[in-house]
This record gives C-alpha cells, structure tokens and sequence, in this order.
C-alpha cells in the first residue's frame, strides 16, 4: 500500500525527515507518535503533496506508484487522503458544492459515474450522522466559522464522503473532548476494511483506546526510533519519551 | 492640465456647431460647450489622471456607424439579466422603440419614464434641476463632453410613495463598423419621498472598431426614498469608456449601488454621493475584472455633509496578464457630521506577476464623533487554500477558479435580484474559465 525508503526532506535548506522508512499494508493501522517538533506534519504533507518540501533522498511508493512525483488532486483522486492538523477555512466556497466536486473528480477518475445534486445529498446526510454534524455547516463556506471540533468533524465528513483506501490523520484528536473523540473515532473504525489503510498521527495515547493500531511508531527528530505494538503507545504514556530518545542517541 | 491637440478634441471641436438635436436644452449646454471650446483634455501629468491612459481615446476621430446590424438573440442575451424587468435599450445613443418595452406597459404605475431628449414642460425642468444640481465640478471635463454632446438619454422619476415597482433594465448598445462610434448618454433618475426602484444599466458594445462612451447620470432620492443602482460594464476590447455619476440622497434616503466592471480596454468610473439631510445610507459594491492590457479604474467621493449618515464600500478588484487595475476613494466627513459611519475596503488578487493595481483609500474627518475604518489589500491566492483543494482530488485550474470566483462571490452575493446575480456570476465564471491557465 504504502512503502517509504530512507525518506529525507528538508524545508528551506533545514533537513526535518532524517531517513524514514515505513511499511504500511492493505488494511492496517499505524500509528505515529513523537514529541512536537519531530516531523510528523512535514511526513503527512510531503505524502499528500504540498508544495515547499524539498525532497533530498529516498523514495515514497503507494500502490506500486511512485508518489513524489504525482500532483497533490492525483494523489487524491488515486484514493489518499489527509486530515489537516489544521484544516483551512476557503471563504465563499461553498462546503457542500466542495465537497461534491472534490467526490465527482476522484469519481471520474476511476471511470465512474458523477453523482447528482439528489444522490450526493442523500450519501452526505447518511455520513454526517456518522460525525454527528449539524446540517447547517454543509450551507456554510468550507471550515468558516467552525469550531476547532467542527472542523475536525468536517475531516472526518470528507473522509467518510470520499472513501479513501489510504487515510493520513495528522493530529485529528487533538483539541477534542472526549465525545468528540469518540465519534472521530467512530468513523475511522466505520471506513476500517481489509482494503483500506490509515496512519494515526497523534500526540497522546488516549485516541488509541478507541482506534486500536497494528503498530506503533516513535518519530523523533526525524527518524523512527522504535516501532512496536501497541503496548508501545501505553508504555510512551506511562514513561515519555525522553527514555527512548536518549536510548536511541546511545545506540548511535 | 496642458493644452494639447489631438484628433479627439478636434472631433469635439467639429461637433460644437452641430445642428442635429440634443439631450438637454441650450441653457444648460452652453456651459459645457465654452469648457469644451477650449479643448483642454487631462494628460498623466495631472495627478488624478496619471495611471489612466487616455491615449487610445484621444487619438480617435468617431464617426458614425450607418450598417448597424443586431441580431435579436444577441439582444435576448442581454436582456437575460433580467428577463422580467421593464427593459429599455439605446442603439448607438438613440433611443431604440423596436427593442424597448411600449411605455404604455408603465402607465398609472407611479412612473415617469422618457428619454431625456423628448422632455418638455415641468418634466424637462425638473430633470435640468438634477443636473445643475450635481456635485460633478466644473473642470470634470468628460462631464461636459456628455451634457454638451449628448443627443440622448433617459428620465425615470418616480412618484411619492410607490414600492415594488417593475425594475428598470437600460440597456446601452454601441455597434462600431470601420469608424469609431460615440456615445454620451445623459441619464436623470429621480425618486420622490419614500419610493422604492431598481435601475439596471448595462453597457455592451459590436464591432470591429473602436467605441468611446461617456455617460454621465445624475441621480436625487428624496427624504426616506431608495435606489438600487447597477451598472454592468461588458463592452468588448476595443471600448473606452469613462463615465461620471452624481449622487444626492436626502435625509433617511438609501443609495445602494452595484457597478461590475467586467469588459472593455479602459473603464473609469467616478461615483459621487452626497447627503443632503440626516440618516441617509450608501452601500456601494463593486468588482473589476482585467486580463491583457485592461485598465480599469474605480473612484467613489462620498461626502459626509449631515449627521447620522452611514456609507459602506467595499470593492473587490481581479487582475490578470498585464492589466491594471485603480481604485481611489474618498470619504470626506465634514465638521457638523457627527455620529457618521463611514466604512471602506478594497481587496485586489493578482492573478499574474505582471498585473498591477494601485489602491488609495482616503479619509479626511473633521467631525470628532464618528465611526470610520477603511482598508485596502494586494495579494495572491491563498496557497494554504489551494492545497486544501488539490488534496481533495481538485486540479489546480479548478480550485483557482473556485478560489477566484469565491473571492468576487463575497460581493456578487450581495446582488439581490436572481437573475442578475447569476448574469453576473456567470459573465465572472465564463471571463475566468478563458483566463485562468494552470500555472504548473
Ligand atoms: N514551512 C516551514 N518552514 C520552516 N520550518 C518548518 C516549516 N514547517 C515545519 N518546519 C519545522 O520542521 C520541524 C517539524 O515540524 P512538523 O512536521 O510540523 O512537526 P510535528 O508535526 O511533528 O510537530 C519543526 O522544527 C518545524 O519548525
Ligand atoms: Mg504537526
């Protein structure tokens, strides 16, 4: 699904990613955690595209395609998809004709037929109920005026729409009560298929209790310095991570 | 302003002695004619004129078009805009019967509606009124050009007291077949105490040569009246146009205007209110839209003579290719004028690095209690946004479109007939659809 070799980026001559490498396979869950600061925005956006990363070394495949070199809406349209740790707010656009005509270009492209106005109401009002949203933030431009929550629930919303088979979460949990963390949750574990993949970035261990991850990944000053279940995540919760951070610069 | 000849005011020249019939009467020519006499035209050495190139225009020598072909589907394109308005329409200036609404359709409805030029009695007198009452000073030289060249125009009055009348559509249609055509329509719009009306004015142009238009309207709500004024600017690119208004609202009046500048080589636009009386309202809004080498030039003067007076401008500017965009305000609150507010923003997107814009708000206060804000911004689009978009499976044509069209959206919204605010949402999709290129 997603294979990473040795990735190294640098922003404004300044190297972030040190030589990451990660494997994630159809219908997993990995989990990456590390101290602010470490690269996990940098990792997230570099995958979905984003211009400003100056890629130096390695390589970054997703279905056998070599992502590094695919604009940001074919990355979209070939099933990836970010939550933004901070999602922007786009005035006068409209959050339900965007939200059609990012699902109709991703459904064009795999040779499908586009939705119309009543179909595509229909599949947004049952996705909604799966993030609890208010319907009156579809009439609302995209993330304007919306609370933190919101629009992380407006994430999820488009996740939920757009069916991606390989989800990035960057930090989704974060600002969010405990209820609202609940139902974020609750939809990652509804789109969860043997098919479909996600990497959980997050900074705390409670999202785990509810979205249970295969592995879990310590990102430190730009490398993955321990991997492990995730017991791994419940011991970073009880201990920190200055331990393996300074076990990792022992080793070196 | 330095004197210079050129073949435009040598063609004015000619025009003094003309014997052919006019818009407004010789005592109210006369003045404008005597300015024009001495040919005295703006150079980019006058501080108010230096970023607006009149060369074009002052090199032409207008003649007139005698092979005006219209097809009516292209005015039922127009007309779109409001397809259930009373429409009127000049064809090269004059009043065009075969294309306009029957008057007859307005009868007993509260409204006085005539070109200018068939005026007589009470009816010429009062429009005249409007017109020596203006607030257009004296060396506004395009001013003239209109009231001593006009030969047509339109007078709309409204009687006290009528709400919800019909909205007017004027639409001004200039053809130009091998020789420059020139229009100066003078309109007069008046709106007694406590009426309601909305007055559309569209510009359109043909042709393969030149057009120049000049109009200039005068406009005078009364105590506790209302206007809603729009004008649509879609000439082609061989149009100059420049075109001054003046604005007297009375006490309680609300003067809202819309003005989208969204064709044409070089558009100026002056718009001047006034308040003549207390509790008075304007709302103006305005987008221009520029590609290649368009140039297109908005001033607004909005004179805070009385208290308890609101103004709220906000102009929104897009500019592409190497086009230029102006956009100069000024809000005068006088002494007296206490409790005033008085809002101004300007917001411009450069689509491309060679596309210009110069803002200047201004506000000159000299009342001590008042509420008054004014802005002006320049930028690009939002790159945080347009990622946003592509990671959505949204190419970077589309989301700069949708980005581009939101931004002027913030204004056309604002538009509250149906009809004309999809004309012109739509007139701003189809104008950025040619010119948004990806820019990989
Ligand atoms: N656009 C940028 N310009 C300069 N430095 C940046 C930029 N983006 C991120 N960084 C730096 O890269 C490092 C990693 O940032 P980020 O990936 O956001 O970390 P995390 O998401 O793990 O908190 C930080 O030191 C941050 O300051
Ligand atoms: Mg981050």
């Amino acid at each position: 699904m997603l294979s990473i070799k040795n990735l190294q980026v640098s922003v404004e001559e300044k190297p972030i990613l040190k030589g990451l490498n990660l494997e994630v396979k159809p219908g997993e869950i990995h989990a990456i955690m590390g101290p602010n600061g470490s690269g996990k925005s940098t990792l997230a956006h570099v995958l979905s595209g984003r211009e400003g990363y100056s890629v130096d070394a390695g390589s970054a495949h997703y279905k056998g395609l070599n992502l590094l070199e695919m604009a940001p809406e074919i990355r979209a349209r070939e099933g990836m998809f970010l939550a933004f740790q901070y999602p922007i707010e786009i005035p006068g656009v409209n959050n339900t004709s965007f939200l059609k005509k990012a699902l109709n270009e991703i459904r064009k492209h795999r040779g499908e037929e586009e939705l119309d106005a009543i179909d595509f109401l229909s599949l947004i009002k049952k996705q909604m109920k799966l993030v609890e949203m208010k319907e009156e933030l579809l009439k609302r431009p995209v993330n304007q005026g919306f609370s933190g929550g919101e629009k992380k629930r407006n994430e999820i919303l488009q996740m939920a729409v757009l069916n991606p088979t390989l989800a990035i979460l960057d930090e989704t949990d974060s600002g969010l009560d405990i209820d609202a963390l609940r139902i974020v949750a609750g939809g990652v574990n509804k789109l969860r298929s043997a098919d479909n993949s996600f990497v959980v970035i997050t900074h705390y261990q409670r999202l785990l209790d509810y979205i249970i991850p295969d592995f879990v990944h310590v990102l430190s000053d730009g490398q993955i310095i321990k991997s492990g279940t995730k017991d791994l995540a419940l011991e970073l919760e009880e201990r920190g991570y200055d331990w393996l951070i300074e076990e990792a610069e022992s080793k070196d | 302003m330095a004197h210079t000849t050129n073949n435009f005011s040598e063609w004015v020249n000619l025009q003094l002695d003309s014997d052919s019939s006019f818009a407004v009467s010789e005592a109210v020519r006369s003045p404008s004619l005597s300015k024009l006499a001495g040919g005295v035209f703006p150079t980019r050495k006058d501080e108010e004129w230096r970023y607006t190139p009149l060369g074009d225009l002052l090199d032409s020598s207008p003649g007139r078009d005698t092979t005006v072909v219209l097809d009516h589907e292209y005015i039922e394109s127009l007309k779109q805009a409001m397809p259930s308005a009373h429409t009127i329409v000049f064809l090269n200036g004059e009043y065009s019967q075969k294309y306009s609404d029957s008057p007859t359709a307005l009868e007993d409805s509260g409204l006085n509606i005539s070109p200018l030029g068939q005026l007589e009695g009470t009816a010429l007198k009062l429009a005249e009124d409007t017109i020596l009452n203006s607030t257009l000073t004296d060396d506004n030289i395009f001013q003239h050009i209109a009231l001593g060249l006009s030969q047509n125009g339109l007078f709309i009055e409204v009687n006290k007291n009528i709400e919800g009348q019909t909205p007017i559509h004027v639409i001004y249609i200039s053809t130009a077949h091998g020789v420059t055509a020139f229009t100066s329509p003078v309109n007069v719009i008046r709106v007694s105490s406590n009426s309601h009306l909305k007055v559309v004015e569209q510009y359109a142009s043909l042709g393969e040569a030149a057009v120049i238009t000049v109009p200039a309207s005068y406009v005078q709500l009364e105590d506790g009246a209302g206007l809603d004024y729009y004008k649509i600017g879609i000439e082609n690119a061989r149009t100059n146009h420049i075109c001054n208004t003046s604005v007297r609202v009375a006490g309680s009046g609300t003067f809202r205007s819309h003005q989208y500048l969204l064709g044409s080589n070089l558009t100026r636009s002056n718009l001047e209110v006034s308040f003549t009386g207390p509790g008075a309202e304007a709302i103006l809004r305005g987008v221009y839209l520029g590609d290649e080498n368009q140039h297109l030039d908005v001033r607004t003067y909005l004179d805070h003579a009385h208290p308890h007076c609101s103004s709220d401008q906000h102009f929104r500017g897009i500019l592409n290719g190497h086009s230029r965009g102006v956009f100069n305000g000024l809000v005068l609150v006088q002494e007296h004028a206490q409790k005033t507010d008085a809002q101004q923003s300007n917001k411009n997107l450069l689509l491309s690095r060679d596309a210009r814009v110069d803002t200047k708000p201004q506000l000159e206060i000299f009342a001590d209690d008042v509420k008054c804000a004014h802005g002006a911004t320049v930028g690009e689009l939002d790159s945080d946004a347009l990622f946003y978009l592509q990671s959505r499976g949204i190419d970077k044509k589309d989301a700069t479109l949708m980005l581009t069209r939101a931004f002027a959206a913030e204004v056309t919204q604002e538009i509250d007939i149906d009809s004309l605010q999809t004309y012109v949402q739509d007139k701003i999709s189809a104008s950025l659809d040619e010119i948004v290129i990806p820019s990989v």
